[in-house]
């Protein structure tokens, strides 16, 4: 069910072989502040994005030992937002020369019937989070700072406590395949926002 | 004759600002102890004394201009003593001396140093002489080897506390909550209070009727609603297809249950 690593197939068109560069980090939230000062200067001058989203994973479990995962993401803040649906293939790892991680990455948004017509399907919920932040870009660079919260009754958005006391930093770009330049330009980035957060590519595999 | 007395005025005029500058300074410097003590800080008072050696230097260095004819040549022998005030003496002191008059010429003409500071003084070159030449120079050598490991040891502080002491103070981020985070957002570690962790199998008690048992299997154990009302059946059918093309993976204790709905997937 896992589509084979995209980088070695040509690219032959469209938006099905986007792969997503990912680099991690995290930030105390007591300097949270600084950190927004230097993204509000280093990012594209634009109002300050702030967000508020509830994503649910879910997960298809067929016959091979690994099922498959979906994600689905609402905006809790903005009314008449679509939803939004990824799937996210497995993170090629291996090439010490990629500063960034790499995988295959399908974004869809959808309408807000989008969980009934997973369940239908099959799917099942895993687990699901609130993710609360700031947004900011530079180019096709994306920086979000945010902060996980835990849903401790599963359903009810209202009741979270956060996860940590630290705020998530991931700079990610979703690039068609076979463009590690910008790995580079994201390494470079990242070298910008030392030493408030150090972002680096982070298996999530080592973390299971 | 000529060049030499006006090497002599232009280096007696370099000497004349040099020394009017030092007094400027020192009187500033004066001025600050005396009226500014409760608000004077250390590093101030550093500056102070920086700009007096400074200027100290300068000084020094005009002297030893080669320009600068030997003043040690030169003697100055008053030529007319008068008790009356004198109105250009007056103007070039800016006031200090109004007088040239015996008091006067003493103090101000004199070349001879205190008798204390002299004795200190012949006191300090015997000493010299009796060490000996070579055991000066050691002396001098040891003092400079000292001098700049000195100067090493605070240079490489200052460089090191400036980068370690920003580290522990301002602590931005912590590995280990970075690690948990990408666990939670990656595959739902501590997400989910029901599981202890993302890798077991999933537990959703908030199901619609599905009631199911918790094991490590999967959502087929949901099989064993076989008396469950009939819209669950074809939610459940492509399971239930799957299951019932490979009967013999299922666990040993469910069987039962399982056949006797696999055997008739369709009917209620």
């Amino acid at each position: 069910m896992e589509a084979p690593p995209v980088t070695m197939m040509p690219v032959t068109g469209g938006t099905i072989n986007m792969m997503e560069y990912l680099l991690q980090g995290s930030v105390l939230d007591h300097s949270l502040e600084s950190l927004i000062h230097r993204l509000r200067g280093l990012c594209d001058n634009m109002e300050p994005e702030t967000f508020l989203d509830h994503e649910m994973v879910f997960l298809l479990k067929g016959q091979q030992a690994s099922p498959f995962v979906l994600r689905a993401r609402r905006s809790m803040d903005r009314t008449g937002a679509p939803w939004h649906l990824r799937y996210l293939g497995q993170p090629e790892m291996g090439d010490k020369n990629r500063h960034a991680l790499v995988r295959n990455c399908v974004d869809i948004a959808t309408s807000e019937n989008l969980t009934d017509f997973l369940m239908e399907m099959g799917f099942r919920m895993d687990h699901e989070f609130v993710a609360k932040g700031h947004l900011f870009r530079k180019g096709i660079m994306k920086i979000v700072v945010y902060k996980i919260f835990r849903i401790l009754v599963p359903g009810n958005t209202d009741s979270t406590e956060a996860l940590s006391l630290s705020y998530l930093v991931e700079l990610s770009v979703v690039a068609p395949a076979g463009q590690d330049m910008v790995s580079d330009d994201m390494r470079n980035f990242a070298e910008q926002l030392k030493p408030l957060v150090h972002l680096e590519k982070i298996d999530p595999k080592r973390l299971m | 004759m000529q060049r030499e007395e006006k090497q002599l005025d232009a280096s007696l005029d370099a000497l004349l600002s040099q020394v009017a500058d030092l007094k400027n300074s020192l009187g500033s410097f004066i001025y600050k102890l005396e009226n500014e003590y409760d608000r004077l800080t250390w590093p101030s008072v550093l500056d102070s004394f920086a700009l007096l050696s400074g200027q100290l230097n300068t000084l020094n260095k005009v002297l030893k201009h080669e320009k600068t004819p030997l003043f040690r040549n030169q003697v100055i022998i008053p030529l007319v003593l008068s008790p009356d005030r004198d109105e250009d003496l007056m103007r070039q002191t800016e006031g200090r001396v109004p007088v040239f008059s015996h008091e006067v010429v003493p103090d101000h003409l004199r070349t001879k140093p205190d008798p204390e500071v002299e004795e200190q003084e012949k006191q300090l070159t015997t000493d010299a002489a009796r060490i000996g030449a070579d055991a000066a120079q050691k002396q001098i050598q040891s003092l400079n080897k000292m001098c700049s490991n000195l100067l090493e040891k605070i240079s490489k502080e200052e460089r090191e506390s400036e980068s370690g002491g920003l580290r522990p103070n301002k602590q931005t981020f912590n590995p280990a909550d970075t690690n948990a985070l990408v666990a939670a957002v990656a595959f739902g570690k501590g997400l989910s209070n029901w599981r202890p962790s993302g890798s077991s199998g999933p537990g959703q008690p908030g199901q619609p009727g599905a009631g199911t048992i918790l094991s490590g299997a999967s959502g087929l154990q949901q099989v064993q609603m076989a008396g469950a009302p009939s819209q669950q059946q074809p939610m459940l059918s492509g399971v239930q297809m799957a299951q019932a093309g490979q009967p013999g993976k299922m666990p040993s204790g469910i069987k039962t249950n399982i056949k006797s709905a696999s055997m008739h997937p369709y009917q209620r």
